[in-house]
């Protein structure tokens, strides 16, 4: 494919994402995106499709179509087993969805710490809750920018550089953010989840076939690769690196707030199922496309230098015709894009409604609001600046990003099902597994033999109970929380 | 039985997908063996989230 071809695709791409981002406002009759929870929560007022199809390309990011196939090219089936195993987990939904949207409802939280920090009578909760998240996320988002870099530098040989993707993937999803919050976000989001699904699926099926069919494909995987359809398999996946890898991803949908605040937004409780199983089933595909694509690069490719290029060389093969690659190549971007942008606003309204505010108290909704949108770009070129260290392997340092994120979940957990947990238990979970987290990575990530991805939940649940049973619960806000969710909830059954 | 004590047979299709694979499955190089395990845990992951979210019915907005 020629370098004019991929610059005009990503015109028109563009021009047709931001015609959809400006038709998504809504007018200030209807809510708008002037306050707090109309910028970054759709005013709870999003439909279940919509919901679906950003919660999916939210979570999915540049990780499934270059990490996820890179990962099943280098250690075989067990990528699809890691990635079955986090989307197990997103049926945390099902049990902590309706609990989270009512007390939502009820109290008018905008983020998931401020959620925490009311639960738990704590401004120092949700303070550092949204510290902790800015902590691992921007890696994070570092990792999908790079995700954006490799593919177009890969993909064009080099003519589109490294440099030149990243500063393209963060220009946008700062554009996209701006135009009109989560409204802009969650719909130009659903544009590329469209996009993608169809064309990946598309070229899964083309370079199957051009491998003479999935029998053959998996013959050749049989008699040249044998390992690669077991594990431990070629050597990547020993068990313990796959508890390591799967349990901090097994509670991604709640541990990530960039995913748990999408709980505040669904209309309601009809829409949040609609986007639970719309998430699911498009997930569902999404992981065997894309593990099929790293099967796929290993039988016709097997001697690449580097698993991440598993996705951009079977893309620039002749397998594909130019244009579809051409396609699939600014989906993977988009991909990037809509997952960075969700994170970006998730962490503005953090570091705004829960740092921000509670450092300086009685500052307006508008005061709020203009420092979260100060925060985005912010955010932005910290992610660029790590995207720029060129890290390796992508898929774990988004793993990292995830093991430190653990630290939030028993707090979560707790929340809504344990009255005896207390501000301090909370308080020392969360900034106690994030060091320890932290530490483990600085420090070769092994201890007695075990990685931080298992130790983690681990020490986060030994912190929470034992700090809160030496300590005394927050009687008030305690009744508070847990009378408001029966309320609301059996408000629904009733209407 | 409530519908979301359901939930618990998901835990144990997770539980599943460690074990089978690394133990039963772990010699079976062939797309029947893990590959179809782990995407048959998929399918009923979904087939049992259907059924669990059933009673998230009502008619929004109030």
């Amino acid at each position: 494919m020629t370098e004019s071809l991929i610059w005009w695709s990503i015109a028109i791409y563009l021009l047709v994402a931001i015609g959809i981002a400006i038709l998504s406002r809504q007018s200030p009759a209807k809510g708008g995106s002037e306050s707090m929870s109309g910028y970054f929560l759709g005013n709870r007022q999003m439909n279940g499709f919509v919901s679906a199809l950003s919660y999916s390309a939210t979570t999915y990011s540049a990780f499934m179509m270059v990490g996820l196939a890179g990962l099943t090219y280098a250690g075989g089936v067990g990528a699809l087993g890691f990635e079955i195993i986090y989307f197990a987990g997103v049926s945390l939904v099902a049990v902590f969805g309706p609990k989270f949207w009512a007390v939502g409802k009820r109290f008018g939280f905008v983020t998931p710490s401020e959620m925490l920090g009311h639960r738990y009578n704590s401004k120092h909760v949700a303070m550092a809750v949204s510290i902790a998240s800015c902590i691992f996320l921007i890696p994070y988002s570092a990792v999908q920018l790079a995700g954006v870099g490799y593919l177009l530098q890969g993909i064009t040989d080099g003519a589109i550089t490294f440099t030149t993707g990243v500063v393209l993937a963060t220009v946008i999803a700062i554009f996209f953010s701006y135009i009109a919050g989560i409204r802009s976000v969650m719909w130009t989001d659903s544009l590329q989840a469209i996009m993608m699904i169809v064309a990946s699926t598309l070229v899964a099926f083309l370079v199957i076939q051009g491998l003479g069919g999935f029998g053959a494909l998996f013959d050749t995987l049989a008699t040249e690769h044998p390992q690669s359809l077991t594990v431990p398999g070629p050597g990547l996946f020993s068990f313990v690196t796959f508890l390591g890898l799967t349990i901090p991803w097994f509670f991604f949908s709640l541990s990530n707030p960039q995913v748990s605040q999408r709980l505040f937004m669904p209309s309601s409780l009809r829409s949040m199922r609609q986007m639970l199983l719309g998430f699911l089933v498009f997930g569902f595909i999404y992981t065997i496309v894309s593990v099929l694509w790293g099967f796929s690069a290993l039988a016709a490719f097997p001697s690449l230098e580097s698993a991440d290029l598993a996705t951009p060389t079977l893309l620039a093969s002749e397998f594909v015709p130019p244009v579809l690659g051409v396609i699939v190549m600014i989906g993977i971007m988009a991909a990037a894009v809509s997952t960075i942008d969700s994170i970006m606003l998730t962490l503005a309204s953090m570091v705004s409604r829960d740092v921000y505010a509670n450092v300086k108290p009685n500052v307006s909704e508008k005061r709020q609001l203009l420092v979260g949108k100060f925060v985005v770009p912010v955010i932005a070129l910290m992610a660029l600046a790590f995207a720029e260290l060129q890290l390796d392997l992508i898929a774990v340092l988004s793993v990292a990003a995830s093991s430190g994120l653990v630290a939030m979940v028993p707090a979560i957990i707790g929340a809504f099902y344990w009255k005896r947990g207390t501000a301090a238990g909370a308080l020392a979970s969360v900034v106690g597994t994030s060091a320890f987290v932290l530490l483990m990575y600085a420090t070769g990530n092994s201890l007695l033999g075990l990685p931080a991805g298992v130790w983690g939940i681990v020490v986060a649940s030994v912190l929470f109970v034992g700090v809160s049973l030496v300590t005394k619960p927050h009687q008030a806000t305690t009744d508070a929380f847990f009378t408001a969710i029966a309320e609301e909830l059996e408000k629904k059954a009733v209407a | 039985m409530k519908r979301s004590k359901w939930i618990w047979l998901v835990w144990a299709v997770v539980l599943l997908s460690y074990l089978v694979p690394y133990t039963l499955l772990s010699d079976v190089s062939r797309w029947y063996g893990s590959f179809l395990f782990w995407s048959v845990a998929g399918v009923v992951i979904i087939a049992l989230n259907v059924f669990i979210t059933k009673d998230f019915k009502e008619n929004s907005d109030d």
